[in-house]
Formats: structure tokens, sequence, C-alpha cells
């Protein structure tokens, strides 16, 4: 089950997801460029965190009439894309009041 | 060294259910991430063996925890009441009765051992009689509750959570 907050590996991937549908291999792709090299996913961890998301109801398959190559797209729900949009504004939050904090000096 | 042929053999140590949704995905994707890994040299490739070991048999053994606790919690949707059990319920139930039968039938063919007792008079409250009330009454319960869920079944009922789950 996806609960928050997210792990960053299911944070990654709905990220990925977020601009357009993508398969595995894309996705795997995409983490690692966003992440400049320091997530690499196995394909276990990958399909591990889709699967609880397409239980979830955060993403669906997307029906290709041409899935050559056994590659299936994912794409995110409204749900997914709602929740995605709660964790950002989370992760917004924390990184303002780390800044304010981090930045008060001791007086 | 994991091959793509060692790949598919330990997809099968997943759950046959994730097996089905999720194994030729994978093989089809190990084999594309293979090839890439192996254009970038030794140590890539050993990052990749072990990060690929560890993350298939790590996942498979969380697919069949998750599996487990799903099918420990989750409840029956579908009502399953074989027919063997109401055709064993009603030989039980003529079985008790017709011991019961016997029983009052060997009693009153008893001779009375001592002629001053006289007569051995019939019980009005027997403890076998109430019993039989009992299971007779639960019997028909039971009768009646299978029926009802007979029909319900019959109808298609049970389909329509599936139905609204699908649709959300």
């Amino acid at each position: 089950m996806a609960s928050f907050p997210l792990t960053e590996p299911v944070l990654l991937i709905l990220l990925s997801l977020a601009k357009q549908p993508r398969h595995g291999y894309s996705i795997l792709k995409d983490i690692e460029q966003m992440s400049d090299g320091r997530v690499v996913l196995s394909t276990g961890t990958l399909y591990g965190a889709l699967r609880r998301l397409l239980d979830e109801n955060w993403i669906e398959r997307l029906e290709e009439k041409n899935s050559t190559r056994g590659r299936q797209a994912y794409r995110l729900t409204s749900r997914g894309r709602k929740n995605l949009q709660f964790e950002v504004s989370r992760l917004k939050h924390l990184t303002r009041l780390a800044t304010l904090r981090a930045v008060t000096k001791e007086v | 060294m994991l091959t793509p042929a060692v790949y598919r053999f330990l997809l099968r140590f997943y759950p046959a259910a994730y097996q089905d949704c999720f194994s030729k995905e994978m093989a089809a994707l190990f084999q594309e991430v293979q090839i890439e890994a192996a254009k970038r040299g030794l140590a890539a490739q050993i990052r990749f063996q072990v990060r690929e070991t560890t993350g298939l048999l790590l996942g498979a053994l969380q697919e069949h925890l998750r599996e487990f606790s799903m099918r420990r919690f989750a409840m029956r949707t579908e009502f399953r009441f074989p027919k063997s059990t109401a055709v064993l319920m009603t030989i039980i139930l003529a079985g008790v009765v017709l011991a019961i039968d016997k029983g009052k039938a060997i009693q009153a063919s008893l001779p009375a051992v001592n002629p001053n007792i006289g007569p051995i008079q019939p019980a009005q409250h027997t403890f076998l009689p109430v019993v039989a009330l009992v299971f007779l009454f639960f019997y028909a319960a039971g009768l009646v509750g299978w029926a009802i869920l007979f029909a319900l079944r019959r109808s298609g009922t049970h389909r329509l959570a599936e139905l609204a789950s699908d649709q959300n």
C-alpha cells in the first residue's frame, strides 16, 4: 500500500509518469536522469512499486494495441495525480520550514 | 551470473498472479537493461547483477508476504456450501431419529425387573428429544440460510462488489 510520506522510488515513479505515460524502461531511465544517477531501480523494485500503485489505483495500464516486446505503458490516474500534488505540497512546506529554521541564527 | 534465462527462472519465485501480470514485461525489461549495462564496462555490469538479483529475490519475498497477509485478512466474497454437507446433515438427522426410536422400542420391550415397582412409565420429557428438536431447528435454519445464499449467488449479486471496485 502506498502511504504518506512516499518513499523516494515511489515519488520518482509518480513524477516520471506525471508528464506522460511511460513503459518500464522509460521510467527507469527517467528516474536515473532525474536523480543524476543516484537512484537506479532494479526491475524487481520497479515492478513491485508499480504493482502497489496499480492496486491503489494511483496509476493505470495504458491499453496499447501494438505493445511490442512485452512493453506496457503506464499513466497516472486522477487519484494518483491528486496524491502526487499532495505529496509535493507537503515537501514544499517541509522545505520552507527547513530553510527558515536552518537560516535562523542562535541568539 | 544472472542471464535472461536465469532471470526468467527466478521469476517463478513470485506468486502466480504476479507472474501472470508482470513476468513477460519484467523479462523484456531485464534484457534491455542488461544490454545497456554490458556496454558500460565490468564495474557497471557487476553492480547491475547484484542490484537485479537482490531486487528480484527481495521483491519475490515481499510479494509473498503481501499475498499471505491479504489472504489472511481478506473476507471471502463468494459463498461456498458443498452439496455433500446437506446430504451428510440429513443422514446424521435420520441416524439420530432412528437411534431415539430404537431406544424407545428397547425400553418398551424390557420386562419389569422388580414387579413391586410396576411397569416403567414413559418419560414426558427426555434429553434426547430436546437435542433432536434443537438439531432440527438449526438444520431448518441452516437450510433456509443456504437457500437464500444460493438464490443470491444464482442472481449474481456477489459480482456487484467486483463491478464497483473495477469502476473505482
